[in-house]
């Protein structure tokens, strides 16, 4: 072999740009197209504000105040963002094993009823045992509610977009029936459950402001999946169920088993964030407390390009993005529905810029 | 090169292509006249096929010039140089499954004509076939065609659109041995009717037999070029590699040791209930190499992915090392000393977008040294792909280069390294050198032939008879599923091989001609 090892490398001639690319260069590269991205979709929006006869900086302005501009929009835009990071993440994972989950809002409305119906029918346990408690109920029934699509998948061939999808449905008309009936609030006028006990609150995690402790549970969350998926043999079955599914079969690792492991981690994820809703923003379970918070997470999933560590910053961009919205609308009269705009210009441009990468991409 | 005719069909002149900073295509010039075959000689990377695709305008050469009957093709696309009568066989297909060959071939065709006339267009596409000895049945669903019938329909549509030149990128790789001659016969025919060809392949013996002229491409330069009467194998193979290249040594016959693996009546249906594996019974020993000759399709897949535990048998029963293995998982298998390397580099024996350290470990990752706790060990993915890349002498630029920048050759040593470098009980390969040039394919025998030297036994599985032939202590054939054989060293030869693979009896010599027609093509629908 020594003669051929003096030729050119051939290695080179297949791929023009050669080496892996380095993690920092990738970071930094993602930020760059994502960034730009979101300026284009700002760009864009402005014109559609501008149509409607408002000042475009005028309104970002208040948009920016809106998030960033006093303590109260801060610890808002905060608990916003808990969620996002905690569905977002779970759907990450499931994207990364290529099972397209995208039940998030159900098995957070699941979550919610478990939590809700566990300190409601626990209210005299002191609240070191009953936060935990609820919010375990509510995991498991997130990860329950996921598990019945994966279920579906692996024993039935549902294909788990179906599956999620109608389970979608089913898990938010199951909160209205609840609280339509046993857990409703007795004359409230509004499908709302009765206030929970003050010992089921989650604790502040900053004292003076009202960002609750769940943000912490959801940074906790968002790292330990980064490990999970980079560090240890789960994440490599879940890269490798991913990137080919005859590789995996040689590599003896199962889809099935994936599928559900995958699923019940997504949908215990999902099922806290409902928990965390319900015990640390509203106190008490609401209809359609849920509503958008599966979408968006598939959204802050693919902003965040599959990365877990990622879901960071693309789920505090979506948490502020929407606090400083309804300032928006408050202020300067644009409808929120604006913020939709910018969301959904964001993610086009953003996949748009995605699929110049694709040719790089890392399994 | 010998040039009869006056004008050339085809003149390139000093076509460069760079890649970053190689340079694919360094000055060449390429002169085809009508009436020729001419082989295009190279290893994987030597740069003929970004030759080919600047010709027929896939890719831009960064500069040169290209003249096809007496007029340039500047900045062309495929659809121009099509026009202009240059026909292109890829080796994967571009056919549609669900219709038939005749409407595969009025696909696109303008002189089909703008109302569909099936009944004429079958009509001219039996006469014209059968004319050149490429039969086709018009009506006939693509999905149900054998590849080699596939390769006819593209063939047949490239001529029907008025090719003048074709160009035939590794055309006989999945061909059987009658379907080879076939093919070579109409390239013949064509030939004689005035066409050009361009044949590209790794198989010397073809390209002596069937060409006019040769030219060798090496490290994106022509390194030989001429009549091919005048060139021998050795010759040619010394222009490709820049060395000479030994047949791999038949293995001296040894004592073989310990049976380590057995299988007694192993049957496999597939999810539609055909039966593609029935009852296959072998036994293999320690130092020893069983090689499974066969056309591509008849059941070799099925046997490679069972044994290694892949896919389920439905019947019979796996012995390695007197143990019952048949319900035991791919892991276990590996992880018991049982190694494979399957066939499919692209999506199953490799994963492009990781690394290539990740795929190093991607068979051995639940245990030590890639696992330490509940956690991967980083460091030990890395330390292992060092060693095994220098060990291996796999090119890359280190342990974390994605596997999707390596070669081709490259990412089979990476294979290789991790297959072998675990030192297996028993290897099983499924056409390890398939698609590799003939100096990374060389490799891969040594490595193989190393393996059994250290008392491995292997499970050699392969379309091509030579290196059946070189490598087998026993030899065995795969027909319509079953395994015919195993025979022992010198009781086989090519020839009765050959009968074995289209179906006849281990004791048969000779074979009724219909029945090569019949059985040329993968016998499952």
């Amino acid at each position: 072999m020594e003669t051929l090892t003096k030729d050119p490398d051939p290695s080179l001639a297949e791929s023009p740009a050669g080496s892996a690319p380095q993690l920092v260069d990738r970071w930094r590269q993602g930020f760059l197209l994502i960034g730009t991205a979101v300026l284009l979709a700002f760009a864009v929006a402005a014109i559609a504000l501008g149509v409607a006869g408002k000042n475009p900086l005028v309104a970002y302005w208040s948009l920016i105040r809106g998030a960033f501009g006093s303590v109260d929009a801060v610890s808002f835009a905060l608990n916003k963002t808990t969620p996002y990071l905690l569905a977002g993440v779970g759907v990450t994972m499931c994207f990364r094993a290529r099972v397209i989950n995208i039940g998030g809002e159900g098995q957070i409305a699941v979550g919610g009823i478990a939590a809700a119906w566990v300190a409601l029918a626990l209210p005299s346990l002191p609240a070191a045992v009953l936060i935990p408690m609820a919010l375990m109920a509510g995991g498991i029934a997130g990860a329950f509610w996921a598990a019945i699509a994966g279920a579906l998948k692996i024993y039935r061939n549902v294909h788990e977009v179906l599956g999620t999808l109608m389970l979608n449905f089913v898990g938010t008309l199951m909160v209205s029936e609840a609280l339509h009936g046993s857990m409703g609030e007795p004359g409230a006028g509004f499908p709302q459950s009765p206030l929970l006990a003050e010992n089921a609150w989650l604790p502040g995690l900053v004292p003076g402001t009202d960002v609750h402790s769940g943000l912490l549970l959801a940074v906790v969350a968002v790292v330990g999946c980064h490990l999970l998926l980079w560090h240890t043999p789960f994440g490599f079955r879940l890269r490798l169920l991913g990137s080919s599914e005859s590789a995996a079969a040689y590599a003896g690792v199962s889809s099935a088993r994936g599928v559900l492991e995958v699923m019940l981690l997504a949908g215990c994820l999902a099922g806290l964030a409902g928990g965390v809703e319900v015990l640390g923003v509203h106190y008490r379970l609401i209809e359609g407390f849920s509503s958008g918070f599966g979408f968006n997470a598939v959204a802050i999933a693919l902003l965040a390009g599959l990365e877990p560590a990622a879901v960071l910053p693309a789920g505090f961009f979506f948490g502020f993005l929407e606090s400083g919205a309804l300032a928006m609308q408050r202020e300067v009269g644009v409808p929120s529905s604006l913020v939709f705009v910018i969301e959904g210009l964001t993610m086009v441009f953003v996949l748009c810029a995605m699929g110049l990468q694709t040719r790089q991409r890392r399994v | 090169m010998t040039n009869p005719s006056p004008t050339p069909l085809l003149e390139m002149r000093g076509i460069c292509k760079q890649y970053g900073h190689v340079q694919a295509n360094r000055n060449i010039d390429l002169a085809i006249a009508q009436g020729r075959i001419v082989g295009l000689l190279g290893e994987n990377g030597s740069g003929k096929s970004t030759l080919m695709k600047v010709l027929f305008g896939m890719v831009r050469a960064d500069a040169g010039t290209i003249m096809f009957r007496g007029k340039p093709l500047v900045n062309h696309r495929p659809r121009e140089a099509l026009a202009a009568g240059i026909g292109m066989i890829h080796q994967h297909f571009m056919l549609v499954e669900a219709m038939t060959v005749a409407e595969n071939v009025m696909l696109g065709w303008k002189p089909a004509g703008r109302w569909l006339r099936r009944r004429t267009v079958a009509r001219l596409l039996k006469e014209k076939s059968g004319h050149y000895g490429l039969d086709l049945d018009p009506d006939a669903l693509v999905a149900d065609l054998s590849f080699g019938r596939r390769q006819r329909v593209e063939i047949m549509k490239a001529i029907l659109r008025g090719a003048k030149l074709l160009i035939l990128d590794e055309p006989t790789s999945n061909l059987s041995p009658p379907e080879v001659t076939g093919l070579l016969a109409a390239l013949r025919r064509l030939r004689n009717e005035g066409l050009g060809i361009i044949f590209i392949s790794h198989k010397l013996g073809e390209v002596l037999e069937v060409c006019d002229d040769v030219v060798v491409l090496r490290a994106g330069e022509i390194t030989g070029a001429g009549p091919a009467a005048d060139a021998t194998r050795a010759s040619l193979a010394r222009l490709m590699v820049g060395r000479e290249l030994a047949p791999p040594a038949p293995p001296a016959t040894s004592a073989p040791g310990a049976e380590v693996l057995q299988t007694v009546g192993l049957s496999v249906r597939d999810n539609l209930g055909v039966e593609r594996l029935h009852q296959v019974g072998f036994n293999l020993c320690a130092g020893e190499i069983l090689a499974i000759a066969g056309v591509d399709g008849n059941g070799q897949n099925e046997l490679a992915n069972v044994l290694a535990g892949v896919t389920p048998a439905t019947s019979g029963r796996i012995v390695f090392q007197g143990a019952d293995i048949t319900r035991r998982s791919a892991r276990a298998r590996t992880a018991a000393g049982l190694a494979y390397i399957p066939v499919d580099r692209s999506s199953t024996s490799l994963v492009p977008g990781m690394t290539v350290a990740e795929n190093l470990g991607m068979r051995d990752f639940e245990r030590a040294p890639f696992r330490k706790g509940p956690w991967l060990d980083r460091k030990a993915f890395q330390r292992e792909a060092a060693t095994r890349v220098t060990a291996f002498q796999v090119r890359c630029t280190g342990p974390d280069a994605l596997v999707q920048t390596l070669s081709g050759g490259n990412q089979q040593k990476l294979v290789i390294a991790r297959e072998i470098g675990r030192q297996p009980k028993v290897l099983l390969a499924f056409q390890p050198t398939w698609g590799l040039d003939p100096g990374a394919a060389q490799y891969v025998l040594e490595q193989v032939l190393a393996l059994r030297a250290s008392g491995g036994a292997i499970l050699f599985i392969s379309s091509d008879l030579d290196e059946v032939l070189a490598l087998g202590d026993r030899v065995g054939v795969m027909f319509d599923g079953r395994l015919l054989g195993p025979l022992p060293r010198g009781e086989f030869d090519r020839a009765r091989l050959g009968f074995m693979m289209v179906g006849a009896e281990p004791g048969a010599r000779s074979l009724p001609t219909e029945t090569f027609q019949a059985a040329a093509g993968p016998s499952v629908p």
